[in-house]
C-alpha cells in the first residue's frame, strides 16, 4: 500500500524534524568549537648586526629556534624545529638530536637517522642595507 | 521505600558468586570509588587553580606548597588517577579473562572501554593542566600527531587546542577538556555503565544450574563488603599520598624562547603513552601513533562481536577453554603494550 495513515506521517515528520535538528545543532557545535584566532604568531625575527657572527660561527637562536651559519658561501639559518612532531633539536658532534624519537640530522640539516623524513628547513634570511639579519620563519 | 538507584545497584539478595574478590578483584568498585575521590579533589583544586599560561604552574605550586593539605589533595587526585588506569585495565582483563563480556553484556563491554579510554584523555589533560616544563612535547608532539590524520586532522587540533601554538596557547582548551568536556560524558556513560550492569543480571557468573554453589548473600553483606573494599583503598591511598609527592616541575616562561629552551629538559611522554612514544621511534607517525593505537583499540572493542561466543556454563568462569581466543589476544595486546613501555623506560 502506498497510502500512509495520518498517524504515520505525523510520526514521520516529528522524527524528521528531531533528527535534523539534532543534526543542525551538532555540526553548529563543532563549527562553533572549532575556531581558530588569528594569533599573531612571531615570523620575523631581528638577529641585529650580521658582524656579531664571524665567518665560520655557527650561533644558535633560541628564540626561533634556529641555527645561523656564516660560511664562505654567506649566511643559512638552519629551522631547529625537529621535521618529525616538532621538538627542538639539540646540537651534538655529528649534527642534531631529538630528544623525542631520537630522530638524528647531520650539520646540513639532512636526515642520518629516523623517524624523520625531511631534512631540516631552511630559513629565508635578509640582510638589510645596515647590514642587519633578518630571519623570517614564515 | 521508593526504589532508588542504589537500591537498583544493590537488590535484595545476589548470587554470592558475583561479589568474590577472587572472581570479580573488587577492581569495577574500586574504579567508582577512585572517581568519587578525583570528583571531589578536583574540585577543591579548582579553588585554587588558575588556567591562564602565566599563571598556571605557579597555582599549582601554590595549592602544592602554600595551601594548607593541598599538597595531600593534589597528591590524592594523582594517585587516584594513576591507579584508576591501572584498576580499569584489571577491570578489562577480567571480563575479558572469565568470558564475561558475552551476550548480553556486549554493549555494556563496549561503554566500559568508552569509560577506560575517556580516563586516559582525562590523565593526560590533567597532566597538561601542571603547564610546567615538562608538559610541553607531550603536548606538543601528541597534538601535531592529530595533525597527520588525513582530510580531518587539522580539524580535531583545532577542538583540541584551539589552533596555534600547543604550548603557548593550548591551556585553556586542555582545562574545559579536563573539567567539563571529557568529565561530563564520563559521569554519564559512568552511570550508564553500572545501571546496565545490574539491567544485564549482575555481574556474569555461570547461570544457576551450571553453579556449584548457589547461595546467596544480602544487600547488607554487599554493602558490607563494598564499605571494607573502600576502606582499605582509602587507607592504601592515604599512605601513598602522605609518602609519594605527586610530579612538578617549574614553571616555564611563557615566552616561545624560553618555553622551547626548557622542554627541551624533558621529553618523556607520561607513563600511560610511553609505549605509543615508543612505536613513534619506528617510522610514519599516522601510522605508529594514529593507525596502530587506534587499531588495538577497535580490536579491543570487537572482541565480543567476532570471536565465538563462549559457551554458558563458561560465563564467569576464569580462563574457560571457549573463549580461547579472546583471551590470546587480549592477552598479546597486554604483553605488546606493557613490553612498549618497559623499551620506552629503557632508554
Ligand atoms: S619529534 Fe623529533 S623525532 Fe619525533
Amino acid at each position: 500500500m502506498t497510502q500512509i495513515s495520518r498517524r504515520d506521517f505525523l510520526k514521520l515528520t516529528r522524527n524528521g524534524i528531531l533528527y535534523l535538528s539534532g543534526l543542525l545543532a551538532t555540526g553548529g557545535l563543532l563549527r562553533f568549537l572549532s575556531y581558530a584566532p588569528t594569533a599573531e604568531q612571531k615570523t620575523e625575527f631581528d638577529l641585529g648586526s650580521a658582524d656579531q657572527y664571524p665567518l665560520g660561527s655557527r650561533t644558535s637562536i633560541p628564540e626561533i629556534p634556529a641555527l645561523l651559519i656564516h660560511a664562505e658561501s654567506g649566511f643559512t639559518a638552519l629551522s631547529l624545529t625537529c621535521t618529525h612532531l616538532g621538538c627542538t633539536l639539540e646540537p651534538n658532534e655529528t649534527g642534531f638530536a631529538c630528544p623525542c624519537h631520537n630522530s638524528a640530522f647531520d650539520s646540513d640539516g639532512n636526515v642520518t637517522h629516523g623517524p624523520a623524513v625531511k631534512p631540516l628547513q631552511v630559513l629565508r634570511i635578509e640582510i638589510t642595507d645596515d647590514r642587519n639579519i633578518k630571519v623570517f620563519t614564515a | 521505600m521508593r526504589p532508588s538507584f542504589f537500591h537498583h545497584l544493590h537488590p535484595p539478595t545476589i548470587p554470592a558468586d558475583q561479589a568474590r574478590w577472587r572472581h570479580t578483584l573488587g577492581a569495577g568498585g574500586t574504579a567508582v570509588f577512585l572517581m568519587l575521590i578525583l570528583g571531589v579533589t578536583g574540585i577543591l583544586e579548582m579553588f585554587y587553580y588558575i588556567p591562564t599560561p602565566e599563571e598556571a604552574a605557579l597555582s599549582v605550586q601554590t595549592i602544592t606548597y602554600h595551601v594548607p593539605f593541598g599538597g595531600f589533595i593534589r597528591n590524592l587526585h594523582y594517585w587516584s588517577a594513576q591507579i584508576l588506569l591501572i584498576v580499569s585495565a584489571i577491570h578489562l582483563l577480567r571480563v575479558v579473562f572469565t568470558a564475561a563480556y558475552s551476550h548480553p553484556r556486549r554493549f555494556n563491554y563496549l561503554l566500559g572501554l568508552a569509560l577506560f579510554v575517556l580516563s586516559i584523555l582525562l590523565d593526560f589533560t590533567g597532566y597538561i593542566l601542571r603547564w610546567d616544563v615538562d608538559i610541553c612535547y607531550p603536548l606538543l608532539t601528541g597534538t601535531n600527531l592529530i595533525k597527520t590524520i588525513p582530510f580531518i586532522g587539522d580539524f580535531f587540533h583545532r577542538l583540541a587546542i584551539g589552533g596555534g601554538e600547543a604550548c603557548s596557547t593550548g591551556l585553556l582548551r586542555m582545562y574545559v577538556w579536563h573539567i567539563f568536556g571529557l568529565t561530563l560524558p564520563i559521569i554519564i556513560l559512568g552511570i550508564w555503565h553500572a545501571f546496565r550492569v545490574r539491567r544485564d543480571g549482575g555481574i556474569a557468573v555461570p547461570p544457576p544450574q551450571a553453579r556449584t554453589d548457589n547461595a546467596r548473600i544480602s544487600r547488607n553483606e554487599l554493602v558490607r563488603r563494598e564499605v571494607l573494599a573502600m576502606f582499605i583503598v582509602g587507607i592504601a591511598l592515604i599512605l601513598l599520598s602522605s609518602s609519594v609527592p605527586a610530579p612538578i616541575a617549574p614553571a616555564m616562561d611563557s615566552t616561545p624562547a624560553a618555553i622551547r629552551e626548557a622542554a627541551s629538559q624533558s621529553a618523556k611522554a607520561p607513563w600511560f603513552f610511553l609505549w605509543v612514544q615508543q612505536m613513534l621511534k619506528w617510522g610514519d607517525p599516522f601510522i605508529f601513533g594514529i593507525v596502530i593505537p587506534f587499531g588495538i583499540l577497535i580490536l579491543v572493542a570487537i572482541i565480543p562481536y567476532i570471536f565465538p561466543k563462549p559457551a554458558d556454563s563458561d560465563i564467569g568462569t576464569w580462563f574457560p577453554k571457549s573463549n580461547r581466543l579472546a583471551q590470546i589476544t587480549m592477552g598479546l595486546v597486554s604483553l605488546i603494550v606493557i613490553l612498549l613501555t618497559l623499551l620506552a623506560n629503557a632508554n
